[in-house]
């Protein structure tokens, strides 16, 4: 596969796995460059059809009472949508440094083929975790490094594109925390010694984060 | 009046065929996938009555066709598909007057919304003035979930020409966002 070859795909679908663009992308820092600039847009594109556009039609040379009216309506839409923004800041830290660590691994949501059993055995080794998860399914699994601790760092393929999952052995939460940041959607979930964090580029993270609270087996702390 | 008497339970406007079962499993279906054809539908028409005309009609046609549903998981796409074709359907027998983009504002778009500089304002905006040959396989794809193969039968082009709308109606959306447009690819392939 040839640069010109791979901007079509990385174009014309993102969060495509396809395994000789994946084999491109490992050699050539610039598709790889725009395959994250291309990632990060989708994100935005996918935020921006979920709603449907409110649409009306413009009156044109027509004053009149509903002006001000309007201009109110204005006023409320943007003190809503300065509400809306801070509801959906990162909640916390935690939140923060979760996305944080994810955009630190960029390559991880580019992984198109399936990490075999013992690659996630590995992942989860000394993490205090076992998980009940298809392995055809998760396409990355690391240790990584998280708040002073090693955590295992998924990426689950969903019908919705790739999805991060961050088992938290260390971090507790009372309740369901959602958060979006940089293009990201999240949420984080108490989990019965812990919690799961769950990140994607838009779409839905919750039913994920659901199955992994079921699937998610807390070991007796090992470490 | 656009459309015909329902003739289903699948309506939001609480009519009801007499001894038709509301809680049926289908009817229950059918409505809950009621806002994401609204939501596909608006995409595609660009406005809001069209498309209410538009789901009305197609849950009509998902309705009188339900035998055709042989699996309900695949409802979404199912009618999704109907309500494209609906709306090729609406435009082929309407000839339904074009709206300029100009006369078609985000009601939230006052001259004083602070939204105008918010970037996804800008996308929005800028997804409504693709053209519909190219909103409509992005809409397919990122809405409707269908693959490039299923965008392909479903327009009656070859692979090779979907993917080249979808790139250049993301290269579009980039230039219309202030981003640099991507090296252009070479003409798509045409009818399938």
């Amino acid at each position: 596969m040839n640069c010109a070859q791979a901007r079509l795909l990385i174009g014309a679908a993102p969060r495509g796995a396809d395994a000789a663009l994946a084999a491109h992308l490992e050699s050539c820092a610039e598709c790889r460059a725009l395959r994250a600039e291309m990632l990060r847009l989708e994100g935005d594109i996918e935020r921006a059809l979920q709603q449907p556009p409110q649409l009306a039609r413009r009156r044109r040379g027509y004053a009149s009472g509903w002006q001000p009216w309007a201009m109110a309506a204005s006023v409320l839409l943007a003190c809503a949508a300065v509400l809306g923004v801070w509801l959906l800041r990162p909640s916390d830290s935690l939140a923060h440094d979760l996305v944080k660590h994810v955009k630190a691994e960029p390559e991880s949501w580019l992984a198109a083929q399936q990490v075999s059993a013992d690659g996630i055995e590995a992942a989860l080794k000394n993490s205090g975790v076992a998980i009940d998860l298809t392995s055809d399914k998760v396409t990355y699994a690391q240790s990584c490094w998280f708040h002073g601790h090693y955590v295992p760092h998924l990426v689950v393929q969903t019908a919705q594109g790739p999805a991060t999952v961050l088992l938290l052995r260390h971090e507790q939460v009372k309740s369901r925390r959602s958060f979006h940041e940089s293009g990201m959607t999240g949420v984080i979930v108490p989990a019965a010694n812990g919690a799961i964090a769950v990140l994607a580029h838009g779409g839905d993270v919750d039913t994920l984060a659901s199955a992994m609270q079921q699937d998610v087996r807390w070991l007796p702390d090992s470490n | 009046m656009r459309n015909p008497e329902p003739e289903s339970p699948v309506f939001s406007s609480g009519a009801q065929v007499p001894g038709a079962d509301p809680g049926a499993p289908l009817t229950r279906l059918f409505e809950s996938l009621r806002p994401d054809l609204m939501r596909f539908a608006q995409w595609l028409a660009r406005d809001r009555a069209i498309a209410e005309d538009i789901v009305q009609e197609s849950l009509l046609r998902a309705w009188r066709s339900r035998e055709a549903l042989k699996d309900p998981g695949a409802a979404r796409p199912w009618l999704l598909t109907i309500v494209r074709r609906e709306h090729a359907r609406l435009y082929e027998r309407k000839r339904l007057e074009l709206v300029p983009l100009e006369d078609v504002v985000e009601t939230h778009s006052g001259p004083l919304s602070v939204a105008v500089e918010d970037d996804l304002f800008v996308l929005r905006h800028a997804i409504m003035k693709l053209p519909l040959e190219y909103r409509e396989p992005l809409v397919l794809q990122v809405l409707g979930g269908f693959s490039t193969e299923e965008i392909a039968r479903e327009l009656s082009l070859s692979s090779t020409a979907v993917l080249t709308r979808l790139f250049r109606a993301r290269n579009k959306l980039r230039v219309l966002c202030g981003m640099a447009a991507v090296a252009d690819v070479p003409d798509e392939g045409g009818a399938a």
